[in-house]
């Protein structure tokens, strides 16, 4: 297939747009989707500052306060970019990042893999709760053996 | 006949993570760039495996064009043309790239369906640079990465799929807007959107926050199997209601492609495409022992350029893969 713009080069991007229900397609080669500014302007950052401002109810209603400190990056910045400057970020627009981010993850709070490290107490906290709700569900179902399995590793983590 | 493995192609883990005394690739010096190149090398020499390391500045446009063609870096990544950079395993499958939007992102690729064991890999790996580099991590929020859409495992499991049967039935844009409502992104490996060159098709997750790494796994894996039995399912019908004209189609690809003079990539993607499920469905004996996945590689413009030294026209091009597939499929 060839180019829809310039009818010459072969075309190898290939672009559904929906806008209002009314599908347009548009095949191009390499150079003339590198001008087309509707290819370059799609990506998932954009998506998510799209998102981000419609939880804000759009930019003329929210006014920065702060900045981070460790990178100088301003949550109106970071609104329009959809990245953050540095994980210093995270602290200081906490307050209004977790309801974000609750919107487009759909959940906020972490259950995966805790870093050895960088998790510190934090990972034997979460160790200790998962081994109790574990042992209280062995004693529920008179498996006294597995649960004193599970004593004793919980009796060796607190003592750590 | 048609096995799971077929439809299959690959499996990839990719884990996004970030050192905590940085700033993020967007805002960060040269200096701190490099920094982080060196100290992630040297976290790597301890793992006991071998990797080359490699500089987005030393490389050619081609060359990282055909690394991305391969899939193993991002353009995001060959652009960051001064900090950019990638540690490679000897055996291509564990890959570690440097200052992309993240500081790091380990990615391990294998063969059909083994997100498990590359999540394996991938956790090993995590663990070993942990050990000397400092993660950004909090505790509500999990691992610190650039963009919001990455955070809590960093976590992004994918799994590219071969899907000819329900491509020609016109069943895959139903059938992947029904998956995107499950929390699982779908989108063609070659081309855009859903209109897949080859019927090639990349499952991933959406989200990264709120459910553990081997729960977000077992998801994917689970709406994976799902399509693969929707896939044989239009096979088998296509066996039973519609076999003359499949092996028809079927030996009109192999006749064309053993026969070009010249082709272009997204006619050769379709007609492989054909191909290769002849192959699977015993409608073609002459290609049983021929790595069709490979050759869709290897055609591909850059990865193409890259066999011969001199620069082509587009129209030498299309000649030269030709002339690949003639050979490959007689040779």
């Amino acid at each position: 297939m060839l180019c829809n713009e310039c009818g010459k080069n072969e075309a190898n991007v290939h672009f559904t747009q929906i806008i209002n229900g009314k599908k347009t397609e548009s095949h191009l080669c390499d150079e003339c989707a590198k001008k087309n500014q509707s290819f370059s302007n799609f990506s998932m950052e954009n998506l998510f500052s799209a998102m981000l401002n419609n939880t804000f109810g759009g930019s003329t209603t929210y006014l920065p306060t702060k900045s981070c400190p460790n990178c100088g990056m301003t949550y109106e910045q970071f609104r329009s970019v959809g990245k953050f400057g540095c994980s210093g970020c995270i602290d200081t627009f906490k307050p209004k990042l977790l309801p974000a981010i609750k919107n487009i993850q759909g959940y906020n709070s972490h259950v995966g893999k805790i870093p050895k490290r960088a998790g510190g107490n934090y990972k034997l906290q979460k160790d200790l709760e998962r081994l109790k709700s574990e042992l209280k569900q062995m004693i529920d179902q008179e498996e006294y053996e597995k649960a004193a399995e599970l004593r004793d590793k919980i009796r060796e983590l607190e003592n750590k | 006949m048609v096995n799971g493995k077929d439809i299959v192609i690959t499996s990839r883990i990719r884990l996004a993570r970030n050192l905590k005394n940085y700033k993020f690739p967007i805002k960060m010096s040269s200096e701190e760039s490099n920094n982080i190149i060196s100290n992630t090398n040297e976290a790597m020499n301890h793992s006991g495996l071998k990797f080359k390391l490699i500089y987005m500045k030393d490389l050619s446009e081609l060359d990282k064009n055909v690394l991305i063609e391969k899939h193993l870096i991002s353009p995001a990544l060959a652009e960051n043309k001064h900090g950019g950079a990638i540690l490679l395993s000897e055996d291509n499958k564990i890959s570690i790239m440097i200052n992309e939007e993240d500081h790091l992102r380990i990615q391990i690729i294998g063969t059909g369906m083994c997100l498990k064991e590359c999540w394996e890999v991938a956790n090993k790996v995590d663990d070993v640079l942990e050990e000397y580099l400092d993660y950004a991590f909090d505790k509500e929020l999990g691992y610190i990465t650039s963009c919001p859409t990455n955070i809590g495992t960093g976590m992004r499991a994918s799994v590219m799929l071969h899907l000819p049967a329900l491509s020609i039935s016109n069943q895959t844009e139903k059938l992947l807007y029904g998956v995107s409502q499950l929390g699982v992104a779908v989108r063609g490996v070659y081309g855009e959107g859903t209109k897949s060159m080859g019927y090639l098709y990349q499952v991933s997750n959406q989200g990264t926050l709120g459910a553990s790494e081997q729960t977000l796994i077992e998801k994917i894996e689970q709406i994976v199997w799902q399509i693969v039995d929707k896939e044989k399912r239009v096979r088998e019908h296509m066996l039973k209601n519609n076999i003359d004209e499949l092996e028809d189609e079927i030996y009109r690809a192999y006749g064309i492609l053993t026969n070009a003079r010249t082709i272009i990539t997204d006619e050769a993607m379709k007609l492989l495409s054909y191909l290769k499920l002849g192959k699977e469905m015993d409608l073609i004996g002459k290609v049983k022992d021929k790595d069709l996945y490979e050759l869709m590689v290897k055609i591909q413009p850059n990865s193409l350029l890259s066999t011969i030294d001199k620069d082509m026209t587009v129209k030498e091009r299309d000649r030269k893969r030709a002339e690949l597939i003639r050979n490959e499929l007689l040779g």
